[in-house]
């Protein structure tokens, strides 16, 4: 191992800083550009505008649009080991493909099918879990007490250290003979659990880590969207009786309904493309641990099978777009955000509390 | 406003000019810049051996430079695929023998028959990548098979067939101390178990698999017996595991390759014990390993003063005395004929007992076909050693899974 030296540093520097500064110029001729043409030549409006848009409009169309179009195009290929340098391209290609993906084995044995329903399964385990654990936390994080700063950083810890570090120290600790969960095991005097072979276990301890990871997100968002929650509806709702269950489901749910949807939305699509947790903890490339993502990217690069996973990306892709578009629908956010006349009017609030309060067009509180 | 403007994009422009002219300075004779990729580990301490190399090379060669970078075996053989289709594959590469089948077939390596002498290589250590006729990588070791690897102060003389490892092992495995672990999870580890069982993994083509096959099941189930009936192997062990368990003297008996053979000796000294793996008893045949080596394969678009540089250091790197100089640093067989003749080698029990345990062995397939068929047999193994198949749905799915794997490639 060689120590950082000052030589070390300046080669790193001048590797990266010739990138940096190329970038720069690049980015300094681009809005040159921008302010003679539209600016001085078209004496348009927009100009500055269209300025402040350039670099990161060029930035996502490189980054994000040039790839997905790629990818749209590999689909209707036939691009795989053998094809590697000329692959061919055509409808009856793309029909193969998207075909294979529900017909063929993904991998080796399994099928479409199976590793959807378990992702489903994967998915639903996690977002209830962090919701849930999430919520709890939040509710007794939100209450004055001595130390809260403390316990609030002590419990964002793990969604403050990078997620493939955090992964692969957890995959340590399920190993049979050395790693601490199995150590505890023995000491209380049951048997080790095989963590990485039996597909059961794998799939506990993929669940594990990944319940580990992700409550502290949830718990942060949450917390926001309760200190966002007027102390007035629960002094009006104590003063009409309600116990301290009648208050969560009536006043907390509904109020935080527009901070929590978002949040399970994206607990689900971050999940569902959850690949670090699944790839990593699952270190024996058990078949039956893979879920979508994690099979595509087997299927793409262990397999070479690049034509079939451009199209199985697509499919998940397209999945999770219908979800998407569903689950905003029948939740209610858009009612919540304005768009039609309903209000969320937590019900069971007596009359009083009502009448003294009131909401403007946009939802806002009015005193 | 404007002025400022002007004057930044000139100076936008001028740097833009200067990266311009600075990467199209024609390079007389001069210095030459290669990048080499290996999937040798630290561990092994044959990552610092490549090192060493290439020092020795650049002290003697000043305008050159030659950028080493560090792969897992998998790993470099994903790489090298993308760097490959998107134009920035490195220069060379020192990597075990079965990536030749891949890369021939995505065609991003050339053949290396008609740059070097290769006459003055070991034919086993050739054969391993030979595709099509033509020979595909420069060798440097030969030998990467696996041995049983014994700790004399636990195990005085090595177990001769399997009934006296069995035995041995029930003796030894007690307090925490295994009698036997070998890597659970790499199907590397079961093919010459199969061997001795008689079967064999491809048909005498070479590309069909024959994996559901009464050999195949037999195999199965001897490991399974040596871990649930005899009870003689950790409950689940990786390589990482097994390395532990045996460098720490909590494993009397390894199987593990002549690529760990220097760390070994190194930690153990003369406790090191090499033996062939133990006869199956029930069929009298020596289990078969597979043999290969590694070897210096070329990207397809190395060519001009770059391609004569790298043949220079080749052709330095694998010549007698280099060859010499590695068997002594890494304890792994030469692959230039003249140097295993030495009496460094003949007259040394570690490299004996791994040159003997090489005559038994058979050369690993490179034909791409291979990649299907361990992708096929692993999560087989693991769900066998795991108990939750029995070895004739074991190997009655790996013979499935390979033939999609192989049909899956076209």
């Amino acid at each position: 191992m060689h120590s950082l030296t000052a030589d070390i540093v300046l080669r790193s520097l001048g590797q990266v800083g010739s990138t940096v500064l190329a970038i720069l110029a690049g980015v300094i001729v681009l809005e040159a550009g921008i302010y003679l043409i539209f600016g001085k030549l078209l004496k348009h409006r927009h100009t500055l505008p269209i300025m402040l848009l350039a670099p990161a409009a060029i930035g996502l169309l490189a980054l994000i649009v040039y790839p997905i179009i790629y990818e749209i195009v590999l689909s209707f290929s036939n691009m795989s080991l053998f094809t590697f340098r000329n692959p061919k391209f055509g409808f009856i290609y793309a029909e193969r493909n998207f075909g294979d993906v529900f017909t063929q084995p993904v991998l080796k044995l399994v099928h479409f099918l199976p590793v959807f329903l378990r992702t489903v399964l994967w998915t639903t385990i996690q977002v209830t879990f962090h919701v849930t654990l999430g919520m709890i936390l939040a509710l007794l994080l939100n209450r004055p007490m001595k130390l809260r700063g403390l316990y609030r950083t002590l419990l964002i810890v793990p969604w403050a250290i990078p997620q493939v570090v955090a992964v692969l120290a957890w995959r340590g600790e399920f190993q049979f003979e050395y790693g601490f969960l199995n150590i505890v095991l023995r000491d209380i005097g049951l048997h080790g659990i095989e963590w990485k072979s039996s597909p059961l276990w794998n799939f506990v301890a993929i669940n594990i880590t990944n319940i580990w990871l992700g409550v502290p997100f949830m718990m942060v968002i949450l917390l926001g969207g309760l200190q966002s929650i007027d102390r007035t509806y629960y002094e009006a709702a104590e003063m009409d009786g309600a116990g301290p269950w009648r208050r969560f489901r009536d006043v907390t749910l509904p109020l935080i309904n527009p901070v929590l949807t978002p949040a399970v939305i994206l607990g689900v699509i971050w999940t569902t493309n959850n690949f670090n947790v699944p790839y990593f903890i699952n270190e024996y490339n058990l078949e039956s641990s893979e879920i979508l993502v994690t099979a595509l990217f087997r299927a793409a690069f262990d397999y070479s099978r690049f034509g079939f996973a451009a199209a199985f990306a697509i499919v998940i892709f397209l999945i999770l777009l219908v979800f998407a578009i569903i689950y905003i629908r029948f939740s209610g956010l858009e009612s919540v955000m304005g768009k039609s006349v309903q209000k969320p009017v937590p019900a069971g609030i007596g009359r009083t509390a009502a009448a003294r309060r009131s909401k403007g067009p946009r939802g806002e509180v009015r005193a | 406003m404007k002025k400022v403007l002007l004057v930044l994009s000139m100076f936008a422009l001028a740097t833009f000019a200067a990266f311009a002219t600075g990467s199209q300075e024609p390079k007389a004779a001069g210095p030459v810049s290669l990048s080499m990729w290996t999937q040798e580990s630290e561990n092994e301490n044959s990552y610092q051996y490549v090192q060493s190399l290439i020092a020795g090379y650049t002290k003697d060669h000043p305008t050159v430079t030659i950028h080493l970078l560090q792969k897992s075996t998998d790993g470099l053989r994903q790489d090298f695929l993308t760097a490959s289709l998107a134009g920035q594959a490195p220069d060379f590469l020192w990597t075990v023998n079965d990536h030749a089948g891949p890369f021939t077939a995505a065609g991003v390596i050339q053949p290396v028959d008609k740059l070097f002498d290769l006459s003055k290589y070991v034919k086993s250590a050739l054969d391993a990548v030979k595709l099509d006729g033509q020979e595909w990588g420069v060798p440097i070791s030969n030998g990467n098979q696996l041995m049983l690897l014994y700790n004399k102060t636990l195990v005085p003389t090595p177990p001769q067939n399997t009934d006296e490892l069995i035995k041995m092992g029930q003796q030894l495995t007690k307090g925490g101390v295994y009698g036997l672990v070998f890597n659970q999870v790499e199907p590397f580890w079961l093919v010459p178990w199969l061997g001795g069982f008689g079967g064999k993994v491809f048909a005498d083509d070479g590309k069909t698999p024959t994996l559901n096959t009464p050999q195949m099941v037999s195999t199965l189930q001897f490991l399974l017996d040596l871990k649930y009936k005899y009870q003689i192997i950790p409950k689940e062990s990786d390589y990482a595991a097994m390395d532990s368990l045996f460098k720490t003297g909590k494993a009397a008996m390894i199987i593990n390759g002549d690529w760990s053979l220097g760390e070994y000796k190194k930690l153990m000294g003369d406790n090191l014990g090499v033996a062939n793996i133990p006869k199956v008893s029930a069929t009298g045949i020596w289990p078969a390993p597979y043999t290969s080596g590694k070897f210096f394969m070329l990207s397809k678009d190395l060519a001009g003063d770059k391609l004569a540089v790298v043949k220079d250091f080749i052709n330095w790197a694998t010549d007698k005395d280099n060859q010499l100089n590695m068997v002594k640093e890494l304890t792994r067989l030469p692959a230039l004929k003249v140097a295993l003749d030495d009496p460094l080698i003949t007259s040394d029990p570690i490299l004996k007992g791994s040159a003997d345990q090489m005559k038994v062995g058979t050369p690993m397939p490179t034909v791409v076909q291979m990649r299907a068929v361990w992708d096929a047999m692993k999560p087989e193994m693991n769900a066998l050693l795991a108990n939750s198949e029995t070895p004739a749905a074991a190997a009655a799915k790996m013979q499935q899974a390979a033939v999609t794997g192989i049909q899956n490639m076209h």
